[in-house]
């Protein structure tokens, strides 16, 4: 049920993503939704599943967008992936420990995003990838994640998402 | 060690990470078929794109109202000035009507420019944009059932906006000229020098020309038009005006930021060209407006280039 529920929640994320997110795009960068459920998903279950759904949520940008299938897909699972390694190592509680986390989870992603460009002959400037795309895109994404993170916990704890499955 | 059981794990991953590859390069940007899953899917959502973008449109105010505080100091005493100068304005003209006006603007572009420009149109909403930051794609509500192909030149009453790249039944993707993959071939209108117009990542307000010959008088204010080279681009599109202009690191060329008559960041309907006809004349195409003809404009977010409803062509929009 509860995977079933996360895949529901990555595409209403997506779907706001590719149509509401434009308005509130500062400076043509808008945040990461998924990446956010992602990160969250990974903090609180581990890596195997924040790999799973990672490599789900970014396959289903990939097919939002229609070309470099499988970027965002491979991407996303290694942010997943290492953002659950944190899961028994960090205070969960925290807003902000979260938000650095989905910080350096955007990163990751993004970077990654940028060296499958470059290999598949999509050349961008470092310095307009860095400091156009990549850095504002953490820094939005993880403001956001303090926004929705409560929310994701209480859920998870005792809400639709909570599970006694390991 | 690594275990018998982690060596399968490394192995799969591996397996996973090759076939993502593979797929990625199968349908890297410029295959022009969609795969019929990809296809169903896009047609799926179509209609909840187009209910949810509706939705936005109308909470715009609402959602942007935050980041609007922002800037409110400065934007406060910038206000107060224009308040006066508007409110003499509004005297004049009334209230407008802004989604009237914008779909005036467009059916006074369809009737009046496209039959000067030799363009036949078809008219389409903005549904979604592409998830990330790296990009610059847009979908809009029409596809090939409406006899959208890739490779259409997509335009609004403002200038060029960019080409389709593929098409669903119900759907088509637009690649801006503001994506880093996209290339227009592109002159400076007043000294007729050629380059190529390309898109900046993440820059929804700025395109680059690149290779421009270096000794090229480039002012700010020029105006930028496609070429028509190429064959992609029909000749004569409005795409911008120079803002700044550098020699290129090689030193062989000079390159000049563009500021694009089109506002990417507020699309909301577009017009696509689906078929082209000889231009009727130079005469008529210097009576149409600024910038697709020689009206006299120099304001942005005055719809340079719009015609006001009820305008006669010829007539600069003042």
């Amino acid at each position: 049920m509860r995977f079933y529920i996360l895949v529901l929640m990555i595409i209403i994320a997506l779907l706001i993503q590719v149509t509401l997110l434009n308005f509130i795009s500062i400076w043509g960068v808008k945040p990461d939704l998924v990446l956010i459920i992602v990160t969250f998903d990974a903090f609180l279950r581990g890596s195997r599943e924040g790999a799973l759904i990672g490599f789900l949520g970014g396959l289903f940008e990939d097919l939002a967008v229609g070309s470099y299938i499988g970027m965002n897909a491979l991407s996303m699972m290694a942010a997943g992936y290492l953002a659950g390694l944190t899961e028994s190592r960090l205070y969960k509680e925290s807003s902000l420990i979260v938000a650095f986390l989905v910080w350096v989870s955007s990163f990751t992603a993004q970077l990654i995003n940028y060296i499958l460009l470059s290999m598949m002959e999509v050349y961008i400037a470092p310095g307009v990838a860095f400091f156009n795309v990549i850095m504002p895109t953490a820094a939005y994404t993880a403001l956001l994640a303090l926004l929705f993170y409560r929310r994701f916990l209480r859920s998870n704890n005792k809400g639709l998402l909570y599970t006694d499955k390991i | 060690m690594i275990g018998r059981n982690n060596t399968r794990k490394i192995v799969l991953l591996g397996v996973l990470v090759i076939f993502m590859l593979t797929l990625m390069n199968y349908t890297r940007f410029g295959r022009i078929g969609v795969s019929p899953m990809e296809t169903a899917l896009k047609d799926l959502f179509a209609p909840v794109q187009g209910l949810v973008m509706n939705l936005g449109h109308r909470l715009r105010g609402l959602v942007s109202f935050p980041f609007a505080l922002v800037n409110m100091a400065d934007e406060n005493q910038l206000m107060r000035k224009r308040i006066t100068e508007l409110e003499g304005r509004l005297r004049q003209y009334g209230e407008l009507q802004s989604e009237n006006e914008r779909l005036k603007k467009l059916l006074d572009f369809k009737t009046v420019v496209a039959p000067v420009m030799g363009y036949d149109l078809a008219a389409a909403s903005v549904i979604g944009r592409e998830p990330g930051n790296w990009f610059g794609i847009i979908t809009i509500n029409k596809g090939a059932g409406d006899g959208l192909k890739p490779n259409m030149v997509v335009v609004n009453d403002q200038g060029l906006i960019g080409r389709i790249t593929s098409v669903s039944s119900h759907t088509a993707e637009v690649l801006l000229i503001t994506d880093p993959r996209s290339g227009v071939a592109a002159l400076i209108q007043e000294n007729r020098a050629p380059g190529m117009v390309e898109g900046v990542a993440s820059s929804p307000g700025r395109v680059r020309m690149v290779h421009v010959p270096i000794g090229t008088q480039v002012n700010k204010g020029q105006v930028v038009v496609t070429s028509g080279f190429g064959s992609l681009y029909p000749k004569g599109i409005p795409v911008g005006q120079v803002m700044e202009a550098d020699r290129e690191p090689s030193g062989l060329f000079m390159s000049a930021m563009i500021l694009p008559f089109v506002d990417f960041n507020r699309l909301e309907e577009v017009m696509v060209i689906t078929g082209t006809r000889s231009p009727q004349g130079e005469a008529k195409t210097a009576q149409l407006p600024y910038p697709w003809g020689e009206g006299k404009t120099d304001l942005r977010g005055r719809s340079p280039g719009a015609i006001r409803a009820n305008e006669r062509y010829g007539v600069a929009g003042r």
